[in-house]
């Protein structure tokens, strides 16, 4: 398990953060998404072994740009 | 003493020399520095208030001509250039939608490819359809309600513009927070003070901090002395005297003199860091409540989708007027605001938890600010939550000499991390007690005390409840004991070869603010309960010292889970403890309250952190936590209230296109400034 802390671009509304929340879990290997909307910031609990470009591309195929990986 | 004055004195002088001396380069310095924090004092991203208001501005340019040209048409009754005024505010209308509202456009347009809709969907087909009745029109179809998009769309930008400043409000302590660290430091590398960016302080660079100057990072003085304001870490305002030894903590200011510090944490180790991870990652927690809002949002758009065209037919079968269905379908789409519902929970949050970091509370879980209201019982840890945690030896009472007592007490105790066996030891430093001696067969009876042999003789120190099990008679001593229990004091009896040769009181101190806290929770009928290991006299001593009515003694460190298990048959119960023994006993209670113990915040247990010691932040965090949640409740009850009877109205056609895109963008700045109003509240 590890923790992931993104900052993402776009978000602007509560259906924004609940896209990112059904889009990524639909990505295999994440645990839990905590969508901090008002800070920009997405953060997920994933397995170690997780790829972090299956989870940029799940955020802009919704739409919105990850701009910083923690 | 004279130690101590000595090592003050050259420190003094020297800054008192600095400040003579170069009194006009200290004066720039600290100006500087000076501009410098002001930098990081003015930390709110003000780019998205910057591009709205940009656009704010650029769209009513064009929008205003159109409005007038609307409002003349009402008028005369016939368009200001005939004709060619459709054409005009098509013209006209372009840029505000498609280029100004490009940015809207475009997202909202995505969600009918991807089918993950935003609320930028509803407006972006609203103006969109709007603008295309404006050609529709030429073919006389429908009714122009071109001009109308652009006004939606200037609306909605005002709106917006307006909801992203209160937004910016709302978040400033958070950004203020994440921006507080120091950005350079002064170290001493080879010999040579030079200043470096603070990502390159290494772990053991010696760091120099001059008056007014921010630590740059945790650590641990080694010369100087100098007060410290740690207000904005801990929320108390009283400065901190630090000198040789101390821990200091990055981003607090040093205000009187020399600093030199060792650094010990760096990065992400640092007490800020965690602090910032810890109200960050708050921030996305949820507050059970918001489910309900949570659920309605991600249906909210197709569904109003769905609404919008059915009102269209609906609309167009009853009456026949497609330029009237039309119309009222627009209103539909733009008047519905998941918004609003999306922002009641996080932005009152967001403002409850910055007022509180900023007095040192910091709420991990939304779910405690919802819990915290239905709390009955609060229980107190003794040791380090309602007293300072530092027991001393107050009392010896022996029949050998005092000295051998010591002696051999502390020869055991010294194996022990308890802080009573650290209490023992350090008083047998003030006797002058150097050697030890060995002790073989050790062993910590947790929660009653230690055995051991020295050379032949058994060794066994504890409370009562040790020596009775024990067997060994206290026949001598009992009344000495029982007296320093009803004092409040913790007993430790010596016993040697299971005769008992002594007994050392040992006495922890109530924390200043301790009794009018209790007695604030007392007052607002809450069932105070405190809990320890001691046994119940002395527990009962300290309870009654501080006001509290009920005691739990005698309780063992691991039993601490089950106490409060039987407590929560009675009633939610909040547990008030230090984060690092009693973390089970944090994660067994409906809220936890972890108690800072200086530089360390234990990350893991508690839902509300407090980072000072004082008990009143407990009151604090009770009061900031229910005014929160009062807020999410008011947010919610609003946000829902509106789209029930806006959305209605909406489609039963009582409402224009423009005074339904102003009423949504009034609901979501209503909900963002009411989360903004909490600020007024005392806490």
């Amino acid at each position: 398990m590890k923790k992931i802390k993104l900052t993402v671009e776009g978000m602007h509304c509560a259906s924004c953060a609940s896209n990112i929340e059904r889009a990524l879990k639909k990505v295999a290997g994440i645990k839990s998404v905590c969508v901090a909307i008002l800070l920009n910031k997405v953060i997920i609990e994933a397995e170690n072994n997780i790829d972090i470009n299956e989870i940029t591309k799940a955020i802009s195929k919704v739409g919105y740009k990850v701009v910083k990986i923690e | 003493m004279e130690h101590q004055h000595n090592a003050k004195n050259p420190n003094k002088s020297m800054t008192a020399e600095e400040m003579n001396m170069t009194s006009e380069e200290h004066a720039k310095m600290m100006g500087g520095e000076h501009s410098k924090s002001h930098n990081h004092n003015q930390p709110v991203d003000n780019s998205e208030i910057v591009k709205w208001k940009r656009k704010l501005i650029l769209t009513w340019i064009f929008t205003i001509p159109i409005a007038l040209f609307m409002l003349f048409e009402k008028i005369f009754g016939k368009m200001i250039f005939g004709d060619l005024t459709s054409w005009i505010i098509l013209a006209i209308g372009f840029p505000v939608i498609f280029v100004f509202g490009f940015e809207t456009i475009k997202g909202g347009l995505r969600g009918f490819v991807t089918f993950y809709f935003n609320m930028d969907s509803l407006i972006s087909l609203g103006t969109i359809i709007a603008y295309i009745s404006g050609f529709l029109n030429f073919f006389g179809i429908v009714q122009d309600y071109s001009g109308i998009a652009a006004m939606i769309m200037s609306f909605y930008i005002t709106g917006k513009y307006f909801e992203v400043k209160a937004r910016g409000r709302a978040s400033q302590e958070i950004i203020k927070l994440l921006h507080l660290g120091a950005k350079n430091a002064r170290v001493l590398r080879n010999k040579q003070e030079i200043e470096i960016p603070i990502e390159e302080i290494k772990i053991g660079d010696i760091m120099i901090i001059k008056p007014g100057e921010k630590i740059p990072t945790d650590g641990i003085v080694i010369k100087g002395e100098s007060a410290v304001d740690e207000s904005m870490i801990t929320g108390e305002s009283i400065p901190n005297e630090k000198k040789i030894g101390n821990n200091v903590i990055g981003a607090t200011i040093n205000q009187d003199g020399i600093l030199y510090v060792k650094a010990t944490k760096i990065g992400k180790d640092t007490f800020l860091a965690h602090i910032i991870e810890l109200v960050e990652e708050a921030q996305g927690t949820k507050v059970p409540i918001q489910k309900l809002a949570d659920k309605i949002t991600s249906i909210f758009i197709p569904t109003v989708l769905i609404i919008s065209i059915l009102t269209l037919i609906a609309w167009y079968i009853i009456t026949k007027d497609f330029s009237k269905s039309l119309g009222i379908t627009i209103s539909v789409l733009v008047i519905a605001c998941p918004c609003a519902l999306g922002l009641a929970t996080p932005t009152a949050l967001m403002v409850g938890s910055g007022m509180g970091a900023k007095k040192g509370i910091l709420i991990r879980k939304g779910e405690a600010i919802q819990t915290m209201k239905e709390i009955k019982i609060i229980v107190f840890d003794k040791t380090g939550t309602i007293t300072k945690g530092k027991p001393e030896v107050t009392n010896i009472f022996s029949e050998v000499k005092e000295n051998y007592l010591l002696e051999v007490a502390a020869s055991l105790e010294k194996l022990s991390e308890h802080p009573v066996a650290r209490a023992i030891v350090n008083k047998a430093l003030e006797f002058k007690i150097k050697k030890y001696k060995s002790v073989e067969k050790f062993k910590i009876l947790r929660g009653k005390g230690v055995e051991g042999y020295i050379g032949k003789k058994k060794i066994v120190i504890g409370n009562e409840l040790l020596i009775n099990e024990r067997k060994i008679s206290i026949k001598g001593f009992e009344d000495k004991i029982h007296k320093f229990e009803e004092e409040g004091k913790t007993t430790m009896i010596v016993s040697e070869n299971d005769k008992v040769i002594g007994v050392i009181a040992v006495a922890d101190a109530l924390k200043e603010d301790s009794i009018e806290a209790i007695q604030l929770l007392n007052l607002s009928g809450y069932r105070t309960v405190m809990i320890t290991g001691d046994n119940e006299k002395t527990a009962k001593s300290i309870a009654k010292q501080v006001g509290i009515k009920e005691v739990i003694a005698n309780v063992l460190p691991e039993d601490k889970v089950k106490k409060i298990e039987e407590l929560q048959m009675q009633g939610m119960v909040s547990f008030v403890g230090d984060g690092v023994n009693d973390a089970p006993a944090l994660k067994q209670s409906n809220v936890g309250i972890a108690m800072g113990t200086g530089t360390d915040i234990a990350i893991e247990s508690g839902d509300i952190v407090l980072t000072n010691g004082s008990l009143k932040g407990v009151v604090s965090a009770i009061n900031l936590s229910k005014e929160t949640f009062k807020k999410i409740k008011q947010n919610l009850f609003w946000a829902f209230a509106y789209n029930v009877i806006a959305i209605p109205i909406a489609i039963a056609g009582f409402l224009s296109p423009v005074i339904a895109e102003i009423a949504m963008a009034t609901s979501s700045i209503s909900v963002v400034t009411n989360a903004n109003l909490l600020r007024n509240k005392r806490i």
